[in-house]
């Protein structure tokens, strides 16, 4: 395994207290859009983890939606605190997941693909027409944002839910079970003979990266106040992450936090340029990065490395 | 020894296939009976769920590429109808023959600039550039006709028959012809043509259809302009009945996909009896007003039923 070099911890603690510290210094705006990042960087982050194992998910949108409702419902029609809502989120999404995962991860390649955007479909559908409970299309209104709404306090709260993302997906990265998940990808059969697990591990990621988008969707519907089908469901909840992860480049941790950071804020640009229709820019960039680039930019710049 | 356990096997799956054939006769007649609209308009449904299944079809058994940019180009094609009767007052019935060929000629030009450059590559790869493809277009589509919905108004879509009491729109009847239409062509071209047999050949083994002297990468692109064709024509069709928006396809894709899994990759015909099982459900839970908004779900619910039942069968065998 390697090593982190000492630069690197050095460089990764700076860009982590100037993260922390950004509150001090930027407005209204600029949290604003650190917080979109943010969330994207942490659902690109988490896609990832789980496509080491070669398994696509395209149901992102679908457990995001689940923990904003979970969330915003335990508050409304539990009276739960908001901050636990948002933890009671990530638990209940992982709950699901599990039993979910049971069932279909033994399904591989686009027959789990498929499965994972029907799933998110029929979640969407089912908070749709629980009217009475969910609200139905037209959604819920909590009474106010968590913590007064206060810009740095929200910001703070999505830098946590990110932190936790990265934690993971670098434990992730760095313990047995990115083993696992690699031969599982690289060969499922000889994976499966020299006696690894692979249900067990598959399952571990599935269930670790469906708690954190939950969490993502209790951390978002709290910092809004407000839940409806379309807006938590939103297929660019699925589609914008994935872009991001393979510009960045794919089956790491820095690569999809690499594209966040330089799509969400082209798209904070692009939005003003072409306020209907920017995302053809994310549909384009999928295309040329899965032709030209299929390792993203990470990959490419860890393969000049190695081949200088 | 193994010769007559595949023979029980066939047996076995005849009877069932008898089996399902009676029970699904049955519940058509007890259908027909009870609410005769249902059946009328889950069939027109089927129709239409079936002519863009179909395609797909075609291009997941020879091609063997799962297309999630198929409702789009759909979406495209109607999109260039409506922009060729609106400029020349052309009725959309004979815009669909310009737009069959160029939908089928756009079709190709997408796929040898993109698809065709992975075809080699891991099947992540394809999905997500198909997806790619598909938010592209749509996206395209929204900025040069914005979302908002667009309508032809024409007389004869709503045309209807009246036979007693019931009275029904007749028009949609065009899918399920159109559905019909494609499956008895593909059939005819499949087995009676040179090139649709070394299509099939291609389908089942490209490798060996390289060695007799095939050229598979020609016929690739063929059939993949050929089902993009009928996607364009289907997309002219869908435009004398429904309402166009840049997201209208998107749906199609996965709902064209559920079809092909449950009939099977390679078993066209298998496409109508999902079509029509798909149709009859949604229709059926549309008839009961409390239950209505479900009628949706039907179909995710069926997909995953399909998906997992496959699987399992797979690894009993």
């Amino acid at each position: 395994m390697k090593k982190a070099s000492l630069p690197g911890i050095l460089a990764a603690f700076v860009i982590a207290a100037l993260a922390v510290a950004l509150p001090s210094f930027a407005g209204a705006y600029p949290l604003q859009v650190a917080r979109n990042v943010i969330l994207y960087m942490a659902l690109a982050v988490s896609w990832d983890m789980l496509l080491r194992s070669g398994q696509i998910s395209f149901g992102i949108a679908g457990l995001f939606g689940f923990g904003a409702y979970a969330s915003v419902l335990a508050v409304l029609r539990g009276g739960m605190d908001p901050w636990l809502s948002i933890l009671f989120a990530a638990l209940l999404s992982g709950i699901l997941s599990f039993a979910i995962g049971l069932a279909i991860l033994r399904l591989r390649l686009m027959y789990f693909s498929i499965t994972t955007l029907a799933l998110a479909e029929i979640l969407r559908i089912i908070i749709h027409n629980l009217h009475d409970f969910s609200g139905g299309p037209e959604g819920v209104v909590l009474e106010g944002s968590i913590a007064g709404g206060n810009a740095s306090a929200l910001y703070l709260l999505s830098l946590a839910g990110l932190a936790v993302a990265i934690g993971t997906s670098l434990y992730f990265e760095k313990s047995k079970l990115h083993l696992a998940l690699t031969a599982i990808r690289n060969n499922e059969t000889s994976a499966r003979s020299s006696g690894v697990d692979i249900f067990r591990y598959l399952l571990i990621a599935f269930v670790a990266s469906s708690a954190i988008q939950g969490m993502m969707g209790g951390i978002y519907v709290q910092s809004y106040g407000f839940a409806t089908p379309e807006s938590v469901f939103d297929a660019n909840f699925t589609l914008l992450p994935l872009a991001m992860a393979l510009l960045g480049g794919i089956h790491s941790t820095i690569g999809p936090m690499l594209g966040a950071i330089l799509l969400g804020l082209a798209a904070e640009w692009l939005k003003l340029q072409i306020p209907y229709g920017h995302l053809v820019v994310y549909g384009i960039i999928i295309i040329i990065v899965i032709l030209f680039m299929p390792k993203g930019l990470y990959g490419l710049a860890r393969g000049g490395r190695k081949s200088s | 020894m193994e010769e007559s356990w595949s023979s029980t096997c066939a047996t076995a799956s005849k009877r069932n296939k008898t089996m399902a054939t009676i029970a699904g006769a049955a519940a058509f007649v007890a259908l027909a009976i009870w609410k005769p609209t249902v059946l009328i308009y889950g069939t027109q449904q089927a129709g239409l769920y079936a002519s863009i299944a179909i395609p797909m079809g075609l291009v997941l058994g020879i091609v063997h590429i799962v297309n999630l940019a198929h409702g789009e180009f759909m979406m495209v094609a109607a999109y260039a109808a409506y922009s060729l009767s609106m400029a020349t007052g052309m009725d959309p019935l004979i815009a669909l023959i310009p737009t069959a060929a160029a939908t089928s000629l756009f079709g190709f030009l997408v796929y040898r600039l993109t698809i065709r450059n992975a075809l080699k590559a891991p099947e992540l790869n394809q999905l997500i550039l198909t997806f790619g493809l598909g938010i592209t277009l749509s996206q395209i589509t929204n900025i040069l006709f914005t979302s908002q919905t667009r309508k032809l108004s024409l007389d004869y879509v709503s045309a209807s028959v009246t036979i007693g009491e019931l009275s029904f729109g007749i028009w949609s009847f065009v899918f399920v012809a159109a559905a019909i239409a494609m499956t008895v062509g593909l059939k005819l071209f499949l087995t009676r043509t040179m090139m649709g047999k070394a299509a099939v050949a291609v389908g089942q083994n490209p490798r060996g259809a390289a060695i007799v002297g095939i050229d598979v990468d020609r016929t690739y692109g063929f059939i993949f302009a050929l089902a993009l064709a009928m996607v364009g024509a289907v997309g002219a069709l869908f435009l004398t009945k429904s309402s166009i928006f840049p997201g209208v396809g998107g749906p199609f894709t996965m709902k064209s996909f559920c079809l092909v899994a449950m009939a099977g990759v390679g078993n066209i015909p298998g496409i109508l009896a999902a079509s029509l099982l798909l149709g009859l459900s949604e229709a059926f839970l549309r008839v009961f007003r409390e239950l209505r908004g479900w009628a949706d779900i039907v179909f995710f619910v069926l997909i995953i039923a399909v998906i997992l039942g496959r699987s399992l069968k797979e690894r009993k065998s």
